[in-house]
């Protein structure tokens, strides 16, 4: 954890703390930390804007409920997307939805100030994505988006360190060799499986 | 699965690295070993460049829209909103006709099997009585007669006519018949004294007195 992670860390620490005697100025502070965050996490599992607003209004609601029992046994914010990892499998389980596997419904949905670089690289990245599972587009996210390490990701997901080791693995390998033809250039290296 | 690097071990080494080095939580002497491997390894070079692009796609904000303003006026809504009863009435409304149903079939059978139970019970009592029980057959009163073999059924009719008495039993694997005062005329002891008085009764003996 560097510096900057850990002040943020300690910030957020107080803030649940005064969550948990009922402070709401602490809690709207910790939700609009995490907004921004916890959508493009949760962008990985659904499309559905109004899905992913309500995945959020739970997680903070379990949070709040929650406050008095966080323990700091691991950081506030691999507590926050774990809580919400959790309620998106859950809505979506009671929705009968599927995660989603096509980031071309992304099309159009775009903010209008969107660079071209970043339209480019939104596109290039979801091309990529929809090659992976939903298990594996979280944990590229996590590691890779979030900043999270292998014992973090482990904790998000109640999953053991292997897996996510094996599910960072195969996203990796599957990216490699898509990644390179979506830009023009050939892959680099093959997988081989044996 | 194996990778097939083109410079073997440094390379699958370097693989590993990556992500960390990339969030800066990797020590620092392997980063600087793997600067070192991508200045000379054009493969790993690409593939770190590819990773970096990743994460740098990675950290775009996201592009579904999701307004917090609105979502965080939901959520203060949301606990402003009296809690949802007791689990008790959540249980029974939440809860399948099914565990109705069982709970219901479970009831039904526990009382089937009560009443069943009652009926074998009673229908347990003995078949046979001992010595120092009430005779049941008998009531109150009643006498048991022998009459002589050679009595003749006129001779038997007539007594009991006179005596009015009503056989209830008999004649039994000895020959006796078990009567009683078919009225209250005379008592028990006369009509004793008269039968036993009679000279083709062999033998008359209240039943309350045998042993």
């Amino acid at each position: 954890m560097n510096e900057a992670t850990g002040d943020v860390d300690s910030r957020d620490r107080m803030l649940i703390q005064r969550m948990a005697t009922g402070d709401r100025a602490a809690l709207e502070t910790l939700y609009r930390a995490y907004h921004g965050g916890l959508c493009r996490f949760l962008s990985r599992l659904t499309r559905r804007a109004d899905l992913i607003d309500e995945i959020v209004n739970d997680c903070f609601w379990i949070a709040w409920r929650k406050a008095g029992s966080f323990h700091g046994d691991s950081r506030v914010s691999t507590w926050i997307m774990g809580i919400a990892y959790r309620c998106g499998l859950k809505a979506l389980r009671q929705r009968g939805d599927e995660p989603v596997d096509d980031y071309a419904l992304r099309e159009g949905r775009g903010p209008s100030h969107d660079p071209d670089e970043d339209r480019e690289l939104r596109d290039w990245l979801g091309e990529g994505l929809k090659h992976l599972s939903a298990d594996q587009r979280i944990v590229v996210e996590l590691v890779y988006g979030v900043g999270n390490s292998l014992e973090e990701v482990a904790t998000i997901m109640q999953a053991p360190v292997g897996t996510v080791k094996a599910r960072l693995f195969h996203a990796r390998i599957k990216l490699r060799n898509v990644l390179p033809t979506l830009a023009g250039d050939p892959p680099a290296q093959q997988e081989n499986l044996s | 699965m194996t990778i097939q690097m083109n410079s073997g071990k440094d390379c699958a080494r370097a693989w590993e690295i990556m992500p960390w080095a990339l969030q800066s939580t990797a020590p620092r002497e392997q980063c600087e070993w793997l600067m070192h491997h991508l200045a000379q390894c054009e493969a790993c070079s690409a593939e770190f460049a590819q990773q970096s692009r990743l994460r740098c796609a990675l950290s775009l904000p996201t592009d579904v829209l999701v307004d917090a303003n609105s979502g965080l006026k939901h959520l203060l809504e949301r606990l402003d909103a009296p809690e949802p009863d007791a689990t008790p009435v959540r249980f029974w409304s939440s809860g399948s006709r099914l565990t109705r149903a069982l709970a219901a079939a479970v009831l039904v059978q526990a009382i089937g099997i009560g009443a069943l139970g009652v009926r074998l019970w009673s229908d347990q009592a003995p078949r046979y009585h001992t010595l120092s029980q009430a005779a049941l057959l008998e009531p109150a009163g009643a006498l048991r007669v022998v009459p002589a073999t050679g009595m003749k059924l006129a001779d038997w009719n007539r007594l009991l006519h006179d005596l009015d008495l009503r056989v209830i039993d008999g004649p039994n694997d000895v020959g006796a018949y078990a009567v009683v005062p078919a009225g209250s005329t005379s008592s028990s002891a006369s009509v004793l004294r008269r039968l036993r008085a009679d000279r083709d009764i062999r033998l008359a003996e209240p039943v309350d007195n045998t042993p």
